[in-house]
């Protein structure tokens, strides 16, 4: 209501001249404010319901954190493209001028509303800051998880076109190229490449780090789903980069050590171990 | 004989002055290609010849040195023999160019012939880049309907991997040139100084010489075909680029050539800007169009550089061996990613803000009001070019070159929606209570917030970094980019299109066909790039030909779309080319703009103005009486007494 | 009609000219300084990463000596001095000193191109020996072109000057005179640059 009261002072936007009905019941405040509404419980619906689902099954604590910041973001991001769609469809039928050939008469000749302004830099800049702290607090985790007690299992992953090759320095000698993992414990992978730029990427746990000629990058994370999931490539590297993929099974800790052992013992000739443990591990 | 020539302007050039300047006469486009076609021979046999041949095959430098030296040859010869140095060399001999040379040069009398010519007025510049643009539209487009062909379904039969990645390279850098310069390009050129009330650009030689470099660009580009493609997708990462076939050659070469041309475009009008302003044409009073262009090329400005040292390097890597991008001689994949990408950032929105700016242009023409808030509308154009600078890389979140700085670039890039989201709300705030006319310019308003809200949020989930951890390199960011660059930055120019081709042609556009063809393209193109938001979160990678067959839905909805946007931009482009030819004449100012473009003769005379201007108020006075000043202007139109019932005929005419 | 047919031609003030051709130059000039500073970036970048030890191996070449570098860019500073002078005496008016000026720091030009070749080809490495030599390839060579341009503008400057075309309008002598400094300042940069060779990591 003081709102109302105080128009007539300020400046105010003209098409809004005070009458006793609160602003927001005014034309056309209340139909763009209804088709918002409509808008946003739709982008909100979509925004809980689709994106997390074409992800799939999150394979890892860090894929589910990034499925709820993309839920969040979406939530937040929800009613911001609303306001600016609900406009635009209000204008578009409402505003519209309908004689033949150019409007004669002009618009209100509106040049800015400070309110309107600073509200809209205000909004925006909090939801900027929304965003931003948690996209800041959601990177932390990888540093507090490389203080945990559990040492890590080191895998050496190796880009090479067009195919991985996975090194377990716990086991010298072993490797394959498809990796394997146990459950619930934490991996730390020292990615590098033997000729131009791959990019490692298991789908569903959201790991993602570049494997760069002459240089080791690490990622870590804890996969805590037993089954078969994506490795791809996701930097171009020429000609078979399509076919630059491999899966990533992960399996109970006993089987992991058993497969372990047994790549150890056919190591030498650095042929291919035949992944006898697949079966269990698939299972 | 001179009155022969005065009485048939369009067929005979001036009669040749008996000085040297005759010589300048005789050279055109065609002269241009031969004697760079010549030169190009002759430097490929030479220097094939002369260097020395590579012991070992592994890299072969030479025939990558060869390639070099050809195509570069090319382009100085080809601007040799159409007369861009002919004005150096006469500085150098100290004999300037006479005023008559000036004059024939800037097209005078001339017909059709002087856009073949290195023409040196700014109008036949603009119309020269509005055709080159779309030629290379054309082609781009082409090339993305091969790409969506190949992915209608897994298993791709139709192109071989060698061949879908050297067309999905050309694609993404035929359409990036293609968007850097289509607004800049034949706006910038053609309306930027009338706009301003000048006569021609501030360095007219230069203006000519930007546009032919570009042309002496295109053939060599499009030499990559035959050549091995770009293989390497338009980034052009370094080890593989240093390492793909002769394709890259070309490639570089082009990068190098339009660095110096965009250098060169951008210094000329920035200065045109800054220094040839009506009388009375203070900032406030400039056109928001004339920033969001003055500011995308002063951008590119210091951007394109970092890109032309990016392609000098990898010219040295791959003909003459040198190790910049090679880690077994102490190089590094990263210094090319950082200066790629310091100029890749900034690049977008030297793409974005001038097809934003046109919006801005266009939007208060079409409601009949007021810019809502030009200050605000400057403001977010300034922020966004201030922190453009610093963000880049938010594309190497994953390269792993340095964690730690992960999170700083993740608040710079966040930042970089504020200032957007101002233009947005001073697109809006115009539209706001206008009388919205209809037209095909303001349709594309309305699409470019639809689209441009997608893509801006989308960015908005890339530039943090656990989600771009999952979705980098992914067919997500492949639709991030084309909801901004084609559902923004081109959609918008193709609203600028159809706002300034009566001035340019003097033709009106076909409105009925070419709505038709921008509808379908707007639907065809949220169905493509929907899908690849849907196929990209479920996983699949960029870049790759054979897709497995998890996403065979997804792209099949996709590559459907796309075949709608190619079927709507032909209709459109047939819209344009049948009213460039037989549309009917436009009248000086056919939608009531105020800006000064519109306030001369359509065709615009040479020189444009017969009297300078003289700017006494800004340009977005609609519906304000003339000269009241501020309190006034946004005062209520109707009686205040008459409020309730006062506001319903507006509303009542509307609904 | 007529009237509005003719071409009129419309001569700016020369001051307005000038501020123009300034301007123009300048930013001519701000592009090429974020070239420089780009291969600055590279030299320094691939020097702090020093990518597998790669940045000037023990058992590969030795770095050039800093002593040329810095020689190289105080010839090209003696040029700059003429240059100047130059400028100074066409304000007061004196052609004869102006063309000898113009002429000293072009033969100071062509000497520093000399020098600079001779540093290149003396070096004791390649631009494929590894990343330091390309890197600083890279930046003399790019000195190169710089000289090779100034030359030429000055060559330009000084045939003018002796036609007497700079006498009532010394503006194009100026503008060049805005090249040859920052040509200055982008020697001495490189100077700078290339005297530091070893990595920061070498030793670790
Ligand atoms: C502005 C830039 C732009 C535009 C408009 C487009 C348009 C299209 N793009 Fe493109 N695309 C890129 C820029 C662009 N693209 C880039 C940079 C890449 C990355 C490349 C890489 O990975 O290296 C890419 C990659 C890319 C891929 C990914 C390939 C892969 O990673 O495997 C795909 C796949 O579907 C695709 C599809 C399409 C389609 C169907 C269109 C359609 O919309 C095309 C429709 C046709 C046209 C738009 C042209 C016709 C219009 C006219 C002739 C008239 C208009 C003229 C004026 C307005 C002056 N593009
Ligand atoms: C015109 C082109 C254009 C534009 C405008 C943008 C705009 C943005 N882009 Fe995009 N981008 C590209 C073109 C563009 N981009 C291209 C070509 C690539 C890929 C290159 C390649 O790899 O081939 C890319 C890739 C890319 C990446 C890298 C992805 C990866 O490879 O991993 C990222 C990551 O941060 C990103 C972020 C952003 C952000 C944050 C914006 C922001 O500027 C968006 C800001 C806009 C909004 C947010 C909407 C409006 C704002 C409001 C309504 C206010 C309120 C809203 C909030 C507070 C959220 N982009
Ligand atoms: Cu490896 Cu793509
Ligand atoms: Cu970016």
């Amino acid at each position: 209501m003081s709102l109302t009261e105080a128009r007539p002072a300020d400046a105010e936007p003209p098409g809004e001249p005070s009458t006793s009905r609160p602003a927001w019941r005014r034309a056309p405040i209340f139909p763009i404010l209804l088709i918002w509404i409509v808008l946003t419980a739709l982008l909100v619906a979509f925004a809980l319901v689709v994106p997390a689902r074409l992800m799939g099954a999150a394979a890892s604590p860090t894929m589910r954190e990034i499925e709820t910041t993309f839920t969040s973001f979406s939530l937040a991001a929800a009613p911001v493209a609303a306001l600016v769609w609900a406009i635009l469809l209000y204008s578009l039928v409402a505003w519209r001028y309908r004689g033949g050939g150019r409007p004669t008469d002009p618009g209100p000749p509106v040049r800015g509303n400070n309110r309107v302004q600073v509200v809209w830099v205000v909004v925006s800049t909090a939801l900027c800051l929304f965003l931003l702290i948690w996209g800041l607090i959601v990177i932390q985790p990888s540093t507090s998880e490389a203080s945990s007690t559990q040492a890590p299992l080191v895998v050496d992953v190796t880009g090479q076109q067009w195919v991985w090759n996975f090194e377990y320095p716990a086991a010298p000698g072993a490797q394959s190229d498809e990796l394997y993992l146990p459950v619930n414990q934490r991996v730390l992978f020292r990615v590098t490449s033997k000729d131009v730029v791959h990019s490692f990427w298991i789908t569903q746990m959201g790991v993602k780090v570049d494997a760069n000629p002459g240089a080791t990058t690490t990622i870590s994370v804890t996969p805590d789903r037993l089954g078969t999931f994506d490795i791809r490539c996701a930097e171009l590297c020429g000609l078979y980069h399509s076919y630059m993929q491999t899966h990533v099974h992960v399996v109970r800790a006993e089987e992991f050590r058993s497969w372990l052992a047994t790549a150890a013992s056919q190591a030498p000739t650095g042929e291919v171990p035949s992944p006898s443990p697949s079966g269990t591990a698939t299972s | 004989m001179s009155a022969t020539t005065v009485e048939t302007p369009d067929t005979s050039p001036a009669a040749p002055t008996p000085e040297m300047g005759g010589f300048i006469r005789r050279l055109n486009a065609v002269t241009g290609v031969v004697l760079g076609l010549v030169l190009a021979v002759v430097a490929w046999q030479v220097s094939s010849r002369l260097l020395p041949q590579p012991e070992e095959l592994s890299h072969n430098h030479h025939d990558d040195a060869v390639m070099i030296i050809t195509f570069s040859v090319w382009a100085i010869g080809f601007l040799i023999g159409i007369g861009a140095f002919v004005g150096p060399v006469r500085w150098l001999l100290g004999r300037d160019l006479t005023e008559a040379d000036e004059e024939f040069l800037a097209g005078k009398d001339q017909g059709v012939a002087r856009y073949f010519r290195f023409t040196t007025d700014h109008k036949v510049v603009g119309i020269q880049y509005l055709v080159l643009t779309m030629v290379l539209f054309g082609v781009g487009g082409l090339l993305a309907m091969l790409i969506r062909t190949n992915l209608i379904r897994p298993g791709s039969p139709f192109l071989n991997p060698t061949e879908y990645n050297a067309i999905v390279g050309l694609h993404g850098i035929i359409m990036i040139i293609a968007t850097i310069v289509m607004v800049t390009g034949p706006f910038g050129n053609f309306i930027v100084p009338i706009m301003i009330g000048a006569r021609d650009m501030a360095f007219p030689r230069l203006n000519a010489l930007s546009f032919w470099l570009l042309f002496s660009a295109v053939p060599v580009l499009l030499a990559a075909f035959p050549l091995g493609g770009i293989a390497t997708g338009w980034s052009a990462y370094a080890p593989l680029s240093d390492q793909s076939p002769l394709g890259m050659d070309a490639f570089l070469v082009t990068i190098v050539i339009f660095a110096v041309s965009s250098g060169v475009a951008g210094a000329n009008m920035t200065t045109t800007v800054v220094r040839m302003r009506a009388r009375g044409m203070s900032w406030t009073r400039t056109p928001i169009f004339v920033f969001g262009t003055t500011t995308s090329v002063a951008l590119g400005l210091v951007a394109f550089p970092m890109f032309m040292v990016a392609m000098i390097l990898l010219a040295m890597d791959r003909g003459l061996g040198a190790t910049f991008y090679v880690a077994s001689g102490g190089g590094s994949p990263w210094l090319y990613a950082n200066l790629f990408w310091l100029m890749g950032h900034p690049e977008v929105y030297v793409i974005l803000l001038p097809a934003f700016a046109a919006l801005l242009e266009i939007t208060p023409v079409f409601t009949r009001k007021p810019l809502f808030s030009f200050t605000a509308a400057v403001v977010g154009i300034a922020g966004i070019v201030g922190l453009s600078l610093f963000v880049w890389a938010h594309h190497m979140y994953v390269a792993g070159w340095a964690p730690a700085l992960n999170g700083p670039f993740m608040v710079t890039t966040e930042m970089i929606s504020v200032p957007t989201g101002l233009l947005i709300l001073v697109l809006l705030g115009t539209l706001w209570r206008g009388v919205v006319w209809t037209r095909l310019p303001v349709l594309a308003v309305y699409f470019v917030l639809w689209n441009f809200i997608i893509g801006g949020v989308t960015g908005i989930y890339l530039s943090d970094v656990p989600v771009d951890q999952a979705e980098h390199g992914s067919m997500f960011v492949t639709a991030h980019f084309h909801y901004t660059l084609m559902g923004g930055a081109l959609t918008a120019t193709m609203g600028a299109v159809a706002f300034w081709f009566p001035k340019m042609t003097a033709r009106m556009l076909d409105e009925r066909v070419g709505k038709i063809g921008f509808w379908t393209a707007q639907i065809g193109f949220n169905i493509t790039f929907l899908g690849m938001f849907a196929v990209g979160l479920a996983g699949q990678p960029r870049r790759v030909a054979d897709p497995s067959s998890t996403f065979a839905a997804g792209n099949l909805v996709s590559s459907l779309g796309a075949y709608v946007i190619g079927i709507g931009m032909l209709i459109f482009l047939y819209a344009i080319v049948h009213s460039w030819r037989n549309g009917e004449p436009a009248p000086g100012n056919p939608w009531g703009g105020k800006t000064l473009e519109w306030q001369v003769p359509t065709p615009v005379p040479l020189e444009n103005f017969a009297v300078p201007p003289v700017v006494t108020s800004d340009f977005y006075s609609y519906g304000e009486p003339p000269e009241t000043p501020a309190p006034e202007s946004v005062s209520v139109p109707r009686p205040a007494d008459a409020a309730a019932p006062g506001e319903r005929p507006l509303e009542g005419s509307a609904s | 009609m007529t009237a509005a047919a003719t071409h009129v031609v419309v001569h700016d003030s020369p001051e307005v000219v000038w501020r123009r051709q300034r301007l123009g130059v300048l930013l001519l000039i701000v592009a090429d300084v974020a070239f420089v500073l780009s291969l600055v970036f590279a030299y320094l970048y691939l020097r702090g990463l020093d990518t597998e030890g790669g940045w000037l191996p023990k058992d590969g070449p030795q770095p050039a000596g800093a002593g040329l570098g810095w020689l190289i860019a105080a010839v090209m500073a003696t040029s700059w001095l003429c240059y100047r002078w130059a400028e100074s005496s066409a304000r007061a008016g004196r052609r004869e000193l102006v063309v000898l000026g113009v002429l000293a720091a072009v033969v100071l030009v062509v000497a520093d191109l000399a020098l600079q070749i001779y540093q290149m080809v003396t070096a004791g490495f390649v631009v494929a020996d590894g990343s330091y030599e390309s890197a600083f390839m890279a930046l003399t060579g790019y000195h190169v072109v710089h000289l090779t341009l100034t030359f030429l503008l000055g060559v330009g400057i000084w045939n003018r000057a002796r036609l007497g075309l700079v006498d009532a309008d010394t503006s194009h002598l100026r503008l060049v005179g805005f090249w040859w400094t920052w040509v200055v300042l982008s020697a001495v940069l490189t100077a700078a640059v290339t005297s530091l060779t070893a990595s920061p990591h070498a030793g670790s």
